[in-house]
Parts: structure tokens; sequence; C-alpha cells
């Protein structure tokens, strides 16, 4: 079922993207699109591709086969700092942030010298307070919990002026109430028009903010639709948990 | 949160380097008015040595930026010393007929360097080579051209006027001259000439470290896949500390012919290529002024022991170099700094935070 | 083209491949076992040259024994090395590299106020083989079997014994390795002294060739330097081969063309090209073509 507002163009587009490593086929012939300021999970079993998806269109990985289209611009072969000038910036799984600099040196870097945006400051202001981060500012990044770790690294994607944000498990290893505040916040993000790709594990979240959700399996879609319509999808239900 | 960009002056104070408040620049304007009054109070003698000695410090915080703030352990400082030395002296020397010829001449020594180096970085930067490539190919670099140099003795060797002159080195080169006043090694208006350039280069590259391009070269030390995945041209941005640092050298390297009107091919072979980086690891690769500090002491050891055992000189470099690498990484003069700020009757500084 | 000056060419070739393997190999091998750039290392080779020159002249023992007496004796000063000093750098290549700069201006200018500017060499053996007109100097090419069998050596370590097998384990992922029961740090040892004794046999080797003095080692290294960056740490015999074979094909030619300091910039400049397109070497461009057939394999 399509749930992507298939009007206008789409805001990224994957087309047959193959990326085996040594022996394992990661991606497998993958289409995907996504809509202007849509707001998307991807989910699956481990292993399914998830975040070799994220490598490729944010160019950490160059695909073997397939294309990736930003804005109707081929990207396939842009490396990954053209990418992030383009309005594509990802969050890492493993938390990266300049863990020796303070908050106010990570800001300042990602932040790339246009200080006087005025619209990406305000948004910035408004992201730091809401995430609890504006009191740390002179706080050594590495110093913080892991969780304002991870918020700081999305106020870094932030800083860039993105039109798509990747998210990889943005919540690993929070507290219930810091997983809340995240699908609030990003819920916000999204309705201020920011484009959002999120993979998570964790379904409370997935639900809070779930409109539309991508299951992946075996480097491919497997399923497609509302929350709803994937958790009752029995096939899910049996990649995730096997034949019963 | 501010967000205004950080304008010039805002920059000479920030947390990439030690030295902040009052005290600080106090005591610093303190050590700069007494370096402008030496030439009343000192001898000639004196006041050629101390500029000897300072000439080399634009080569010592080039490496200071290249390695401290940006990852990049170079050997090569002493071979773009040389080249912009001799460099300098074939078109200083062709030029002699030349209004502000030694201008043009050290133009061109210090664009030699800087093009040396863009060539270099673009094979290893851009080809994102592991780090310890770098020094290596630039010891073979400096052992190259220290060879080159050493087997240019003869009539046949010459560029223009000017003979190359082999192992002897090259000699009667021209100081550098602006109409009559000339920079020559004795003089006072060298003196000046040193102490000016020393100290422009500091004060500019503390605010280079300290803007927000400072920032986003310490980041990619910190963390290169990050720098890229913010949208910065990495590879493009390493080229140019690069050539930066590379120009800094040329700059002492400039200075140096005009001090002592002679350049040979050991200023640039192993030995020579290895002092920058003991002046740098001494004095502590995290601070640009740690490093103006270690090296104008380190010339000044050097220089106490050609005296009285030049033998031994390199020895005692070599065991402290390493006793410092061993027991010191950060650096004396950095780890003494941070003894002083941590002590209770001193004023904290402004910026608390640290970064390396 | 006669069939002697074709036979002189390929001696001048597998010379070099002798020399740019000598030099190399014992670096290349603790670079890709211990991930550290040993800058020590032409000093290592002088150290084993002076022993040898010390113990054949001044000790009266035989050529053979006093190589011996160098490899051994270079291999323990490996050993010290590795334990107060690499030791502490194993995480930090470039730390490693400014601390052993250290050793190796101790170790250079130590000997020079030891043993002053020079010293007298060993007579080089005076075997020569004659060949259509060319005559070939027999010990170059004992040294060209050394380099083969100080190879074969190697190899048969590697892929052939259990500590081979630890130590590629080491390479490839040392803290698994450790949970499996391998003790890293012998291993890390023990490497950095074969290493070292490789130096030590090369100065033993090469000492019967060249000059006696303190700087010695600059003539090894800055072809070392090279041969290791264009071999790459990934697989230290196949990037001492491939590394060697290609550099002594251009070095060859322009050396005995030009002269030996064309010969030197030739690879200079050869590494800067080789590694902008194979950063990792030509060893780890080998191992990803290894790596896409295995792809090919599955699939």
């Amino acid at each position: 079922m399509q749930v992507a507002s298939s009007n206008g163009p789409a805001l990224l587009r994957a087309e047959g993207l193959t990326k085996s490593f040594g022996g394992i086929l990661a991606v497998d012939h993958l289409n995907f699109t996504l809509a202007p300021g849509e707001l998307r999970c991807l989910i699956g079993p481990n292993g399914a591709g998830k975040s070799t998806l994220f490598n490729l269109i944010s160019g950490l990985t160059r695909p073997d086969e397939g294309r990736i289209l930003f804005k109707d611009c081929d990207i396939t072969r842009l490396p990954p700092y053209r990418r992030v000038r383009r309005g594509l910036c990802q969050k890492f799984q493993t938390t990266r942030v300049y863990r020796g600099m303070t908050v106010a040196q990570n800001l300042l870097i990602a932040g790339g010298g246009a200080t006087s945006d005025r619209q990406r400051n305000g948004r910035l202001d408004w992201a730091l307070a809401a995430l609890h981060l504006d009191a740390e500012r002179s706080v050594t990044a590495g110093a913080l919990p892991h969780s304002h770790q991870q918020w700081l690294e999305i106020c870094l994607a932030l800083a860039t002026v993105p039109e798509l944000l990747l998210l990889d498990e943005p919540v690993a290893g929070m507290t219930p109430e810091e997983t809340k505040l995240t699908a609030r916040f990003l819920d916000d993000l999204n309705r201020q028009g920011l484009a959002v790709l999120v993979v998570e594990h964790d379904m409370t979240f997935v639900r809070e903010i779930g409109r539309s959700v991508t299951v992946l399996h075996y480097g491919r879609i497997f399923s497609e639709g509302t929350l709803d319509e994937i958790e009752a999808n029995h096939e899910v239900r049996r990649i995730y948990l096997g034949e019963f | 949160m501010r967000y205004a960009k950080l304008r010039g002056w805002q920059t000479l104070t920030g947390p990439q380097e030690i030295g902040h408040g009052p005290i600080f620049w106090s005591v610093f304007a303190l050590v700069v008015l007494m370096l402008l009054g030496f030439p009343l109070a000192g001898s000639a003698f004196a006041l050629s040595n101390l500029a000897n000695f300072c000439l080399y410090v634009p080569m010592g915080i080039g490496l200071a930026l290249l390695w401290g703030y940006s990852g990049v352990l170079s050997f090569g400082q002493a071979a773009f010393f040389a080249v912009a030395g001799y460099v300098y002296g074939i078109l200083a020397g062709n030029l002699t007929d030349v209004p502000f010829g030694t201008l043009l001449a050290a133009a061109g020594g210090i664009g030699a360097c800087a093009v040396l180096a863009a060539v270099f970085g673009y094979f290893v930067f851009y080809g994102q080579v592991s780090g310890w490539i770098i020094p290596l190919l630039l010891l073979v670099l400096s052992l190259i051209l220290e060879t080159f140099a050493g087997q240019t003795a003869g009539y046949q060797w010459r560029v223009g006027s000017v003979l190359l002159g082999g192992y002897n080195g090259m000699t009667g080169i021209p100081s550098l001259a602006i109409g009559s006043l000339e920079f020559g090694g004795a003089a006072t208006p060298f003196y000046y000439l040193v102490m000016l350039l020393m100290l422009g280069a500091y004060l500019g590259t503390r605010m280079l470290v300290n803007s927000h391009y400072g920032h986003v070269v310490a980041g990619i030390r910190d963390d290169i896949e990050r720098t890229r995945t913010l949208g910065y041209n990495v590879n493009f941005i390493q080229i140019q500390i690069f050539v930066l640092a590379a120009a800094l050298a040329g700059l002492s390297g400039v200075l140096y012919v005009s001090w002592g009107n002679y350049i040979s091919p050991s200023s640039m072979g192993l030995l020579a290529a290895t002092l920058p980086v003991i002046w740098v690891a001494v004095g502590g690769r995290s601070s640009l002024l740690a490093v103006l500090l270690s090296t104008i002491a380190l010339r000044w050891l050097a220089d106490a022991l050609a005296v009285k055992g030049g033998e031994y000189a390199f020895l005692i470099m070599g065991i402290l170099l390493l006793a410092t690498m061993l027991f010191f990484p950060e650096g004396i003069v950095v780890m003494l700094a941070h003894r002083l700020r941590h002590r209770p009757s001193t004023r904290r500084s402004a910026a608390k935070s640290e970064s390396r | 083209m006669s069939a002697g000056y074709l036979v002189n060419l390929l001696y001048q070739y597998a010379d070099s491949i002798a020399f740019l393997l000598l030099a190399a190999l014992g670096l290349m091998i603790i670079l890709g076992v211990v991930n550290v750039i040993n800058l020590a290392h032409g000093e290592l080779i002088m150290m084993g040259a002076y022993i040898t020159t010390l113990a054949a002249n001044a000790g009266h023992v035989s050529l053979p024994l006093a190589m011996l007496l160098a490899v051994v004796g270079v291999g323990l000063f490996g050993l010290l090395l590795e334990r107060f000093v690499i030791r502490r750098f194993y995480n930090d290549k470039l730390g490693a590299l400014v601390a052993t700069w250290g050793v190796s201006l101790i170790l250079s200018q130590g000997t020079l106020l030891v043993f002053g500017p020079s010293m007298q060499s060993v007579p080089l053996p005076t075997w020569t083989l004659a060949y259509g007109g060319y005559s070939f100097g027999g010990y170059r090419l004992l040294l060209l079997g050394v380099a083969v069998l100080a190879v074969l050596g190697a190899w048969w370590m590697f892929y052939h014994t259990r500590f081979g097998v630890r130590t590629r384990a080491t390479m490839q992922n040392a803290a698994m390795a450790r949970a499996l029961g391998a003790d890293t740090r012998r291993i890390y040892m023990l490497t950095f002294g074969a290493g070292s004794a490789l130096a030590g046999l090369t100065g033993a080797l090469y000492a019967p060739t060249t000059t006696i003095v303190p700087l010695m080692g600059t003539q090894f290294v800055d072809v070392a330097f090279i041969t290791v960056v264009v071999g790459g740490g990934a697989n230290p015999i196949v990037g001492a081969l491939t590394s060697a074979a290609l550099l002594a094909l251009i070095s060859t030619p322009l050396s005995s063309v030009f002269g030996t300091f064309t010969g030197r910039i030739g690879l200079l400049i050869a590494a800067l090209v080789v590694i902008r397109f194979f950063p990792r070497g030509l060893s780890g461009y080998w191992q990803e073509i290894r790596y896409r057939q295995m792809t090919k394999v599955a699939s």
C-alpha cells in the first residue's frame, strides 16, 4: 500500500541499489522513494541492510550498481561533503561528535561559518532548548551522557541546514522519557518541513512517530505502509520472529 | 546561543591556544616591549644571535599548525626552508639591478615552497593516505634534495649568474633590502624585521586557530569522517594548511639567508629535518606559544652546545626528543603551562574548555 | 642485443630487487604486525654493519660468524627497543615514528662519538663470474640468494607455523586473537625482534660492499621507506615482493642511464603516483581484489 505522497517530484529516489561486502549481499536491487517533507521509519531485522542503505545515501559507501537521486540530481558519484552541501545529513549509529571539544565548538564547526542565517539560528536555538542542550554549551562533548551526545549530533546535522535528515538509531540506549522527547522533537521538526528518515529498532518510538514505515529484509523492501498495517502483517511478524 | 561571526580581534583569545586573561596579555606586552627595546641595551652580537634564534619561529609554528592542530606529521619543514633559501639566492643574485629585486626574490622563494607543497599535498591528501606515509615521503624528499644540492659543485651548476655551490653551499646571497635600507644579519633593521614577522606569524596563526576555520582544521584532526559529513572538502583544506606551513618555513628560510647570506645542503638534510620536530615535540604541539618558546630556547641551546661541545649537540637533541616522547608526550612547555593554570593562586582563564 | 647484455640487465634488476627487499622486509613485517614505523631502522642496519666489521676486523672472527653475531645482537637490541620504547606507542603510529626518530639520532650520533667518522670496512670477498663479455660480482649474487631465502623464510613462518597463524590473527583483529588465547604482547615483541634481526642481517651482508660510517643507514632507509609506502602494511610479504619488483623496474634503467640520483627521484615520483591511486599500497589493493573475488565465488 503506497503511503508516500506521490504528487510532485520525490525528494530522494534510489533505483536498483546494490551493494555486497565480501560474500554478503547487503542491499539487493533496492528501489526506494521519499517525498519532500516526509517522515519515514525504516525497520527490519538485523542484517536487513538498513545501515548500508544509509551509508549509500550519504555517500560513505559506493554502490556496486544502481543510482541515487536527490532533488532530481544524480548524486551517486558525489563525495559525502557535496551531498551535505545539497541538504542531506546523517546522524550515525555510533554517535560521532567531536568528543574533545565543547558543545559550542561542535556547533561552531557544524555551522559552516554561516553565522548570520537567521532561520537556521532560530531553529538551532529552539532545538537546543527542546533537547536541554542550551545549558551545556561549555561542556566537553565527550563528557555528556550518551543521550545528550545523540541529541548533540542531531543538532550538528541541523546546523548544516538539511532538507533530509538521516537518523540511524537516534534513541538507542535512551530511557523511555528521553525516547518520548526525541519522538516529539522529530515530529515538531517534521512539521516544520524537514524530511526525516529514521532507522530504529525501538517499536515504542516508531509508534510515537510512525506515520509511514518501510520494512527491509535481506536488502530488499519487504513491505511498506502505516505502522498499523505493518504490525498487522503476518509476513512481517514472521521475518522478525520466525515461523509460528 | 550566540552565533555572531567571530570578529577578527575576538579570535585572539579562544580555546585552541593557551594564554588568556589580563595577566597573560600584560606579561606578553611586557616581553614584546623588552624585545623591541633590546637593541638599545644589547651588543650587536647579541642582537644578531637573538634574531637568528627567532627567525626559525615561523617554521616551528608552521609545523605546530600542521601536526598539533591538523594532525599531520611533517618532516618536510626543513626542505621547504632550504628550497626557499636557494630559490631566493638564485633570484636575488640574478636580479641585483632590479629595484626591490630582493623582495621579488623573497616572494619567489616562498612561492616556490607553496607550489612544491601544493603538488606534494595533491598526491597525499587526495589519495587520502594513512598518516605515516607523509613523514616518510617527506624524509625521503629531504634526503633527495640534500643529495642533489650536494653534488652541484662546479661551474656548470649555476642558474643565471648564481652558482649552486655543491656541498659548500651558495655564498654571497644578498640580504633583503628596500632601497638603501638593508636587512643584513648584524644590523638593527634586520632584528626589527624578524621581531615583526615572528610576532605577526604568531598572532596571525593564533587568530587562525581560534577562528571558525581553525576549528574545522581541528575537527579534521579529531574526526576526519565527521568533518567530511558536515559538508567540508577535507582534502582541500588539508592541502591549504600544508601549503601555509610550507610558506611559513619558506619565510624562515628567506630570513635565514638574509641573515647569513649563505645556504648549504645541510640545511635540508635529515638532521635539519629533525630539528623542527624536536622543537614542536618538546614545546608541545597543541600550543603555538609553547612552540615559539621552545624554538627559541632550543636554538639557543644548539648554539651554546656548538661552542662548548658541538659533537654532542645532536646526541643531546636525540635524547631530549626520546625523553619528551616517553615522559612528557604533551610537551614540556605545555605541561608547565597546565601546572600553572591549576595553581589556586592563578586567575581562572576566560575559556574553561580545553581542546587538544 | 647480445645474450650477455640481457643477462647483465637481468643481473642489475635482480641486484636492485635484492637491495630493496633486504632493506625493507624487516620494516614491512614490523609495520604489518605491530603497526608501527620504526624510524631507527636505518640505524639498526648500521649496527649490523658495525658489529660485523668490528667482530671481523678487531675481533678476528670469521666473516660468517661476525654476521651471525650482528644478526643476534641487533635482534636482541630490537627486543629491548620494543620493551622500553615501542610498547608505549601501540596505538599511536605518529608517536612511535617520532620516538624512534629520537632513538635513531641517539644511535647515529652515539656511534659517531664512540667510533669516529668512519671505520675500515671488511674486505669484499672477490668471487667473480664472467659471461658474454660481462663480469658479475659473486658476492652480490649471494646477496640475491639471501634475499630470496629471507622472503621464503618469512613466508614459511607466516603461513606454515602456529606462531605465524597467531601472528596473522593478531594482524587482522588483535582483540579477537587475544580472546582466543594468543599472547599478542609476545607476538609484537618477537616480531619486532625478528624485524630488527633482519635489519641487522642487511647491515651485516652489505658491510663489505660499502663505507662504514655512522650515517650509512640513510642509503638504505630512503629506498626502504619508499618500498614500504608502495607496498603497504596489509600483507608484508606480498607488499615487499610486488613493491620491490615494481620499484626496481623503475630505478634500474633510470640509474644505469642517468645515475643513482635520478633513480631515487624516479622512485619518489613513482611512490607519489602509486599512493595517489592505491592509498593502502600494492598489498592493500591486492587484498581488495581478493575480497572482491570472494564475492564472485559466493554469489
